[in-house]
């Protein structure tokens, strides 16, 4: 089984905010599917999106209360194409309102830094390059 | 901004039925990035749900991990085909999932969803973008 697109959806405060904060770090919206309640942040054209839902709108998809940001639920991370893309991103992001939570790594093969979001939520940010990987996980 | 991939993860409390799950709905497991702490499941060329045992996961993040209580993320895959679409939803239930609403035929989308046995949400779609109404191209 294999599937052609992922929306990852996650709860905001503001919509607003939140769309200025994306747009910020470079990416661009798809206004079809944005409206007060939701903004769509592309990723990758046609393959990866991501929904940012107001808190009570998305609290319509689940039986479940909306987390408080107390706890984690999920951890994002995402392939950039090169270690500078990495870093302005987390730099990008922790002067919008971001913060950063952990410091950068360096694996040689691959290179990881990481953002919490103005909402909470947290980004693993990656360059890998493919030709360096040595046989190991 | 574009990314190139995304490794969406989550917490579980057993990685060896998690596995067993994802594998009897018709995934692939991706070895060479898996133990007995993760598992990854390739979904596609650019997109892996990496599920990580509780006490793994907590290492990535400062707050603790929810106990089920609460929705933080949920997660919509697009598939190839209505079929498709059905077939991964039984397999997900009768493996243990339950169904989270009743399927929803929007004409030129249909609409299923499980939430796994760990709890995360999961809302299966089918777009057949030849039909798609005139308000979203």
């Amino acid at each position: 089984m294999e599937i052609n697109q992922i929306y990852v959806n996650l709860p905001v405060e503001n919509v607003q905010e939140t769309r200025a904060f994306w747009t910020t770090l470079g990416f661009s919206i798809n206004e079809h599917y944005s409206d007060e309640k939701a903004i769509c942040v592309v990723m990758k054209e046609n393959h990866i999106y991501i929904m940012f839902l107001k808190e009570d709108f998305f609290s319509t998809f689940t039986d479940r209360p909306v987390a408080g940001g107390e706890t984690t639920q999920t951890l994002l991370a995402i392939a950039v194409n090169s270690r500078e893309e990495v870093d302005i991103m987390v730099k990008t992001a922790t002067e919008n309102g971001g913060s950063a939570y952990s410091e950068p790594q360096d694996h040689g093969w691959m290179y990881q830094s990481a953002f919490s979001d103005i909402n909470g939520h947290q980004w693993e940010v990656m360059f890998a390059d493919a030709s360096k990987i040595t046989d190991k996980k | 901004m574009k990314i190139n991939q995304i490794y969406v993860n989550l917490p579980v409390k057993d990685i060896q039925k998690t596995k067993e799950f994802w594998i009897n709905i018709g995934f692939f497991v991706n070895e060479q990035i898996s133990d007995e702490r993760a598992v990854c499941i390739i979904m596609s060329d650019h997109i892996y749900v990496m599920f990580i045992t509780e006490e793994y996961f907590q290492t990535f993040s400062e707050r603790p991990v929810p106990k089920g209580d609460t929705t933080q993320v949920l997660l919509a895959i697009g598939l190839n085909s209505r079929e498709e679409v059905d077939q991964i939803v039984n397999a997900a239930v009768a493996n243990g999932a339950y169904q989270h609403e009743e399927p929803q035929d929007y004409g030129w989308m249909y609409h299923n969803s499980f939430w796994d046995i760990n709890g995360h949400g999961w809302n299966v779609t089918f777009a057949d973008p030849s039909q798609m109404p005139q308000e979203y191209k």
